[in-house]
């Protein structure tokens, strides 16, 4: 028993493994809800119910009818991919003793995580998506908006990275002569024990909902949590994906992502054509672009993305409280500026949803798709191999890494 | 073992770990050992596997304590 606990509670699982079980699992929950797994969409719906209990009429804001205001978020499968995400993951990361209130030394880092969180979701609803709708379950959907944004990502991370490594942005670590002796504690650890009552509370929760006759919430609730665990246990980091490449050349999550999203590739189209269901297509257009653009910048100024911040702030990274406060934000931002500044008219409403399997047919669809996801792979690779920090690509002598 | 020195980056989230270990051990003498010291989950898996890649070795294996860890790394 103790022997089974530390094998799936003491580290942390292979990324690639996580990412392949996430590409399955939100295949299956497209199958079953006809929606994707996403979560920015239910921020700006959350700023919308903040905006309502302070008085504001938002009846006439059209990106709250686009993203529909209906009920609450404890009644939305949406809502519950949220919820359920947090506390899949607080339940994993409880179980594993790994909570602990990490306070940043430098006080610069809540304003630049604020900052951040703010472009971050601007950014992310003017795509239509963040790193999910339009990234990682935006390309199984074969909707061509996502590869947009995945591009205007990476160019956003790199101006991201250029401004991290900044002296004034990344200030002064910690630095003495000698070695620490860390002072071990002898505090009785209680975290598996609540970790344990809150999984067995939530496991509770899904059964109510589908006693209750509420099918969807209670597979919302089950499929958030298993997202939380998976990204959690997998330290999964969209941010890192593309940041890492331009700092330290590091492409695991680069590697494992792409990986992911040909798994999920294959079994959403397979549950398409077997189950005739159509696929989710959102709007390509110059907001797709330029939403990236700022997506990318922003989570890499925050130090994660609006699915990276969620465990990261379950894990007790203060930090991403000004993150979280700052996606919500920008999302709203973005809702108010899109009618009411004219976003719409100047960037969307040239666009149009383009869907590459009725563009070219299933099986071109998904073999363009896997053959775009493995050039990606191979970049990743190369990157790895031959990219090193503050030298950039190297001639020779490069060391070889898995 | 002798530790030259020790980065402290308690707190700090990714990717500044790996960027300030990377900085400091470009910046010691071949030979000297650099402590460091993360309580970054992310930090545990990335900030080994940055440091090898570059060239540097791990002397022993990372010591944990709770949620913090220490790394051993020889410039």
């Amino acid at each position: 028993m103790k022997k089974l606990y530390s094998a799936w509670f003491g580290g942390y699982w292979s990324p690639y493994l996580v990412m392949a079980l996430a590409g399955i699992l939100s295949a299956v929950y497209f199958g079953i809800t006809n929606t994707v797994w996403a979560v920015t969409g239910e921020f700006t719906r959350l700023g919308g119910h903040i905006l309502e209990f302070f008085g504001v009429d938002i009846s006439d804001w059209a990106y709250f009818s686009l993203v529909h205001m209906k009920g609450t978020t404890w009644t939305r499968t949406d809502g519950w991919i949220v919820w359920g995400m947090f506390i899949g993951a607080l339940i994993t990361i409880l179980l594993s003793s790994n909570f602990k209130i990490r306070v940043p030394r430098q006080k610069r880092r809540y304003v630049q995580g604020f900052a951040g969180g703010i472009i971050a979701g601007f950014g992310a609803r003017l795509a239509l998506g963040c790193n999910l709708a339009a990234f990682f379950t935006g390309v199984p959907q074969f909707s061509l908006h996502s590869w947009i944004f995945i591009a205007a990502t990476a160019a956003g991370t790199f101006l991201g990275a250029r401004l991290v490594n900044t002296k004034w942005w990344k200030g002064k670590p910690v630095l003495h002569k000698g070695g620490t002796v860390p002072v071990v504690g002898t505090r009785k650890n209680r975290q598996p024990w609540i970790g344990a009552i809150l999984g067995i509370a939530y496991i509770g929760l899904i059964l109510y909902f589908f006693a209750e006759g509420r099918t969807m919430l209670g597979t919302a609730a089950l499929f958030g949590a298993a997202f939380g665990i998976l990204i959690e246990r997998g330290q999964i980091c969209f941010t890192s994906a593309f940041r890492d490449l331009w700092i330290s050349g590091r492409a695991t999550m680069t590697k494992a992502i792409a990986l992911g999203m040909a798994v999920s590739s294959v079994a959403t189209l397979i549950i398409i054509l077997v189950y005739g269901m159509d696929p989710i297509t959102k709007i390509a257009a110059p907001s797709t672009l330029l939403g990236g653009l700022l997506f990318g910048l922003g989570i890499v100024m925050a130090g994660g993305c609006e699915t990276g911040m969620m465990y990261r702030l379950m894990e007790g990274q203060v930090v991403f409280l000004p993150v979280f406060i700052g996606n919500i934000i920008g999302a709203t931002a973005l809702a108010y500026a899109w009618d009411h500044m004219g976003i719409f008219n100047l960037l969307v409403k040239s666009g149009s949803p383009i869907n590459l399997i009725t563009a070219m047919g299933p099986a071109a669809a998904l073999i363009v798709t896997l053959l775009v996801l493995g050039a990606m792979f191979a970049i990743a690779a190369y990157w790895q191999k031959n990219y090193r920090f503050g030298e950039g690509f190297k001639k020779g002598g490069t060391t070889d890494v898995r | 073992m002798s530790v030259d020195l020790t980065l402290d980056i308690r707190g700090e989230s990714c990717p500044y770990p790996v960027i300030y270990t990377l900085e400091t051990l470009r910046d010691m003498s071949k030979g000297q050992t650099l402590q460091v010291i993360s309580d970054c989950p992310s930090a545990f898996r990335n900030v080994p596997e940055e440091v090898v890649k570059h060239g540097y070795t791990l002397v022993q294996e990372p010591v944990k304590n709770g949620q913090e860890f220490s790394l051993f790394i020889q410039a």
